[in-house]
């Protein structure tokens, strides 16, 4: 036994993964962690995308949009009150670089480039978080806010809403001819 | 086992791009390098978002698609990302080409997402520039500016800030800085 210099690695355990059939999910996304992550149905999963369920549970509903190199899922262990784990709604855009930590991200938020948002923080709906912008642990942000520049806040109704929701819908289904999909490989 | 006994971390090509052997390049086909390009490790350039809107001239010849065209002697450092627009255009969402001319150098983290970027330009670490921008030639974009969508650059700019704006002019004896063949003899496997 002692001889045996090469430990068989293991390869790390895959995280229990649902999804509906027609997600997008990238082959070298990466999805690791204990805990279940379910993806909705009509999401996109780009490349390098990093859903870590190690602490917590991943939801993320449909029609999403998580670009690559964005870091889903808590990255330390919780505090006791956010037992649901990460949370984003539906038609919700992450964008390259993004960290969201969020307990609850509302339906048809952008989340722009390089963004972080810290854990605990709740986001309403159609909100922006502007690109490198930050929102704090345990932040509560109103529907509507768009966040920008070095954190400075206001309410956006444009009323164009059904229009963007329509929009990630179209993007989606381009996105769908575009990249390879391969959701066995994560079951 | 493997026929050469060292391998370097670049990879040379005939037109010679030095190109990592750990960038994450997706989409090799459709991506265009003028030649003398070095491509630093854990670069991503995404070559599979290719405009999926038809071309508004059929006549236009159809060769092999385009989603990253780029010049001579540009340098992209370790973990930059260069990625193809996407805007909703009549109704329907399509990516757009991305293409840089010669000599641009583009820092580390920065993630670009430019339509068109002139020649001479250079973009500083963990910037970000917006979907179709335009950068016309000799422009220098500062560390961790974030350009909005959409904005055309003018020559000869100096630009920083979240959002970014012109903060300055290059003058004219500053233009030799922007050469990046001497960069480009500096990276090598040796």
């Amino acid at each position: 036994m002692a001889s045996s210099k090469r430990v068989s690695i293991m390869p790390a355990p895959k995280p229990p993964f649902s999804c509906a059939p027609n997600i997008v999910i990238a082959d070298n996304a990466s999805l690791t962690g204990t805990h279940p992550i379910s993806v909705g149905p009509q999401s996109v999963i780009h490349p390098r995308t990093k859903l870590n369920s190690t602490y917590a549970p991943i939801t993320i509903g449909s029609s999403c949009i998580i670009s690559e190199r964005s870091m889903i899922g808590l990255q330390s262990a919780p505090s006791d009150y956010q037992t649901k784990g990460v949370v984003i709604g539906n038609g919700v855009v992450v964008e390259v670089g993004a960290v969201v930590e969020a307990m609850e991200i509302g339906e048809g938020c952008v989340i722009e480039v390089n963004a972080r948002i810290g854990k605990g923080a709740v986001i309403g709906k159609h909100c922006k978080i502007g690109a490198m912008c930050e929102v704090a642990e345990g932040d509560v942000i109103g529907d509507f806010t768009v966040v920008y520049a070095n954190g400075m806040r206001r309410v956006d109704r444009g009323g164009v809403e059904d229009l963007k929701l329509r929009m990630v819908g179209r993007q989606v289904e381009v996105l769908r001819k575009l990249i390879p999909s391969n959701p066995a490989k994560f079951q | 086992m493997s026929k050469k006994p060292v391998k370097g971390e670049y990879i040379e090509t005939d037109t010679g791009n030095k190109v990592s052997r750990r960038s994450q390049i997706i989409g090799t086909t459709n991506i265009i390098l003028g030649g003398k390009t070095v491509i630093q490790a854990e670069v991503i350039i995404r070559g599979d978002l290719l405009r999926t809107y038809p071309p508004s001239n059929p006549s236009e010849k159809q060769g092999n698609p385009v989603a990253v065209a780029i010049g001579r002697y540009c340098f992209f450092s370790r973990g930059c990302e260069l990625r193809p627009p996407g805007k909703l255009y009549r109704g329907t969402f399509s990516h757009y080409p991305l293409k840089i001319a010669d000599h641009v150098f583009v820092g580390p983290g920065s993630i670009v997402e430019a339509a068109l970027i002139g020649s001479h330009v250079h973009i500083g670490s963990n910037a970000v520039v917006g979907k179709f921008v335009i950068i016309k030639d000799f422009v220098r974009i500062l560390d961790g500016a974030v350009v909005p969508p959409n904005m055309v650059i003018p020559s000869f700019s100096i630009v920083a800030g979240r959002p970014a704006r012109v903060v300055g002019e290059i003058a004219e004896g500053e233009i030799e800085g922007f050469d990046l063949r001497e960069v480009y003899r500096s990276v090598g496997n040796a």
